[in-house]
């Protein structure tokens, strides 16, 4: 099995510069706690294995485009976010 | 806006932005591309600053960022343009691929994307349109937000 990193990579980048900008301690905003994070991060793992490997990526049974674009929001948010 | 919209608008948000990141990088060999996961992951952004509003809204985009991101997308089509250009004599050319066999090896494992589609430089160029037009749109939005009568 080759894993292809192009969208693992790629992904991971985009969802890092998205996720610096996360704001949730803002007063007026919902507050996500980090059991929160966990729980949405629990939901993109079943859509993603809903999803298939998209596009045409048989290299894991999830679209890893999309996991990793989720988990570079939530590593994006712990460093830089606030 | 509603407590229940307030709770429910942050975590689809995200879910918005991580399928338009997927459609943007399917873009090569899927419907979809640059500007139609721009779209999505803009709209991710918008449905957070529509809920919660301009101030409150829980993705922030500032002005330094929006032109950093922007000048980032512009500038890294325009480069990869000219690096076609440089290396084999055509604007744009594919470097990743290299159809009419005229480049060295090295040239074209530096620009090749990594998956099994030979696609080259294309998804790189998908990316650069995503960034461009996710900040893109947002700033519209944000700025007539940020209108008062």
């Amino acid at each position: 099995m080759v894993l292809h990193l192009g969208p693992i990579i790629f992904g991971f980048i985009i969802g890092f510069i998205l996720g610096t900008r996360l704001n949730t301690n803002s007063e007026n905003a919902v507050k996500l706690t980090i059991a929160s994070f966990i729980a949405i991060f629990i939901v993109v793992l079943i859509m993603a294995w809903q999803i298939g490997p998209y596009p045409y990526y048989y290299d894991l049974p999830v679209a890893t485009g999309f996991v990793s674009s989720a988990i570079g929001l939530i590593i994006g948010k712990v460093i830089f976010g606030k | 806006m509603s407590p229940i919209l307030k709770i429910f608008a942050l975590p689809v948000s995200l879910i918005i932005i991580c399928l338009g990141v997927l459609t943007i990088l399917g873009g090569h060999i899927t419907p979809g591309g640059g500007f139609q996961g721009g779209a999505m992951v803009a709209a991710g952004v918008i449905l957070c600053v529509v809920v919660y509003g301009v101030k409150d809204s829980p993705i922030k985009f500032s002005h330094g960022f929006i032109s950093a991101i922007e000048s980032i997308g512009a500038l890294g089509y325009v480069l990869l343009g000219l690096a076609g250009l440089f290396f084999s004599g055509f604007f744009l050319y594919n470097l990743g691929a290299d159809f009419y066999n005229i480049l060295p090896q090295t040239i074209i494992n530096i620009f090749h994307y990594s998956d099994p589609t030979n696609a080259g430089i294309i998804p790189y160029l998908n990316i650069f349109v995503g960034l461009k037009v996710f900040v893109g749109l947002s700033a519209v939005v944000i700025a007539f937000s940020e209108f008062k009568k």
